[in-house]
């Protein structure tokens, strides 16, 4: 709070009071009295008043430059009303009550919000889980009745699942609630459950598959880190150049504060400039406008977003026509912060 | 012929699955009604059963508690609750294996296969006669009239397989699924080195004319 603009807000008071002063001079001329009445007067009102307004001026400017200051220091801005103190002067607590009215009906806008989502996910998630059982039934009927047609809907149906996993996930990732188990996790087994899923499309296309050193544990969610890995997988397989010589190497190296896991293919790339923007949420990039590809830019934007959450980090490098590397960390430490 | 239970409630789903079980060599049978599940479970008196969660009366989790206190069979939990915490939960309750829909019918069957034998042999070693030579699964061999011959980890398995599917044409294709299901990722010509020295291995055997070409086609064991 600036002085100057304080001075501002009492102009009117100020202004009155030197009426005031030269109203009583003014009457005070006609009569006898010594100078020293003359000046004492309005010296003494003067004063006084001055003094008035300087324990107010520094009773407010503590009061809210304190507020200020908290208001600098707290992450969730909000918050701010459980942190001030009670002021003792009228316009302070006029304040927080109506801080401490808004927020209150703000949280309850935000938690109806919460719950609407909330509801939302579950919805999905009850949904998701009603569709695998069709999916699974005609896939059994497939199983049953082998032919050159049903082969070919076999291959949508494992579209069609693969979209909803999406979904599914694009759900889990939405929420505040933490609904991922972390436990030890051997990095093999992960690697290899999300290649055996690959497996048809990988073997006709002839994809030649590298992994090494994978005998390693890691502190993750394993079905999420299967669903990462395979978004990460499926991308790579979609970017291939189908030359015959199509590559996927995956492997990983222990650090001192985290086990790095490497995918690597050497399939078409990405242009320099649009490698910082493939976490965007709805980022195709040209590739992804390539009528084949059929891109919804959803994929990568999840993985990073269970990545966030499970406290992985994920980096992306690629050279346009040489390949695409994806480099996940997972944090050594058993401890993981749970956001 | 070994008989396996499915408890599911979904009609077509236990149906297909009763035909698929059938058509690969197990005699399959299915629970209609969900009312008694666990008395009905007992008398059955299945050697494995295919459990799914979600059913009407009790639930999946709560028969599999319930089964392991009395038996020892063989339980493969089928569901579509994907999470770890459920897969932990049917685990600690005694659960074999945890298989989320849309399943892998092939990896479904490897488990069955697999359960099956460790609980009726016992053990998992085990030597299969093949007439002509004997294949020592646990000591990788192969072996004829004294002769023994170190197979690698591809070899063997791509015998037994061919061994399975003895007298029909196996397709390259076929081969590399198995492989790869098994975490043998292996490339094209990977499998043609692996099949040259296969082939002459058994040759060493006096064995050579077992493993026939069928060009353009596949393989196969006569």
């Amino acid at each position: 709070m600036k002085f100057s603009s304080f001075l501002k807000d009492k102009i009117l008071q100020i202004a009155l009071i030197i009426f005031g002063i030269l109203t009583i001079e003014v009457f005070l001329v006609p009569y006898p009295y010594g100078k020293f009445i003359k000046i004492y007067i309005p010296i003494v009102i003067l004063t006084l008043y001055s003094i008035s307004i300087l324990i107010e001026y520094f009773i407010k400017a503590r009061y809210y430059s304190h507020i200020y200051y908290l208001l600098n220091e707290l992450d969730n801005k909000y918050l701010i009303t459980e942190v001030i103190k009670n002021a003792n002067f009228i316009e302070g607590k006029i304040l927080k009550d109506i801080l401490e009215e808004t927020d209150k009906s703000m949280l309850e806008n935000v938690n109806q919000y919460k719950y609407s989502q909330e509801d939302y996910k579950e919805y999905i998630e009850m949904w998701i889980h009603e569709i695998k059982t069709p999916i699974a039934t005609s896939k059994m009927i497939i199983e049953n009745n082998k032919s050159e047609i049903t082969k070919s809907i076999d291959e949508e149906l494992n579209k069609i699942d693969n979209y909803i996993e999406q979904a599914l996930y694009y759900a889990r990732s939405n929420t505040v609630e933490k609904d991922y188990y972390i436990k030890k996790n051997n990095l093999k087994d992960i690697v290899n459950e999300v290649i055996r899923k690959n497996r048809a499309v990988l073997i006709t296309e002839k994809v030649s598959v590298n992994t090494h050193d994978l005998e390693m544990e890691v502190n993750t969610d394993s079905k999420w880190i299967v669903f990462i890995l395979n978004q990460i997988i499926q991308n790579s397989i979609k970017y291939m150049k189908n030359n015959n010589l199509d590559q996927i190497n995956i492997y990983a190296k222990q650090g001192k504060e985290n086990i790095t896991l490497y995918i690597e293919d050497n399939g078409i790339g990405i242009k320099e400039g649009e490698i910082n923007r493939v976490f965007e949420k709805g980022f195709t990039g040209t590739n992804g406008r390539i009528s084949s590809k059929k891109s919804t830019g959803i994929g990568l934007y999840i993985c990073k977003k269970l990545c966030d959450k499970l406290g992985i980090a994920i980096e992306l490098n690629s050279t346009q026509d040489k390949g695409t590397q994806v480099i996940l960390r997972f944090p050594n430490d058993s401890y993981i912060d749970m956001k | 012929m070994q008989k396996i239970l499915i408890v599911e409630d979904d009609e077509k789903l236990r149906d297909e699955l009763e035909i698929f079980l059938n058509n690969n060599g197990y005699k399959a049978e299915s629970l209609k009604k969900f009312n008694n599940t666990i008395q009905d479970i007992i008398d059955i008196k299945p050697d494995l059963i295919l459990l799914d969660i979600n059913l009407p009366g009790a639930d999946g989790q709560y028969i599999c508690k319930e089964i392991r206190k009395i038996s020892q069979l063989p339980i493969i939990v089928v569901t579509s609750r994907d999470n770890d915490i459920d897969e932990l939960l049917s685990i600690n309750y005694g659960a074999d294996h945890y298989v989320t829909k849309p399943f892998n019918i092939q990896i479904l069957l490897a488990k069955i296969s697999s359960l099956l034998r460790r609980t009726t042999l016992g053990t998992n070693n085990e030597k299969i006669d093949a007439k002509e030579f004997i294949l020592n699964i646990s000591k990788s061999t192969i072996e004829r009239e004294n002769k023994e011959i170190e197979l690698t980890k591809n070899e063997i398995k791509i015998l037994l397989h061919l061994l399975e599917r003895r007298n029909n044409i196996v397709s390259r294709e076929e081969i590399m699924d198995y492989l790869w299901e098994s975490n043998s990722f292996i490339d094209d010509n990977t499998l043609t080195v692996n099949i040259t020295r296969l082939r002459n291995k058994l040759q060493e055997l006096d064995l050579k004319e077992l493993l026939e070409t069928k060009r353009g086609q596949g393989y196969i064991l006569k």
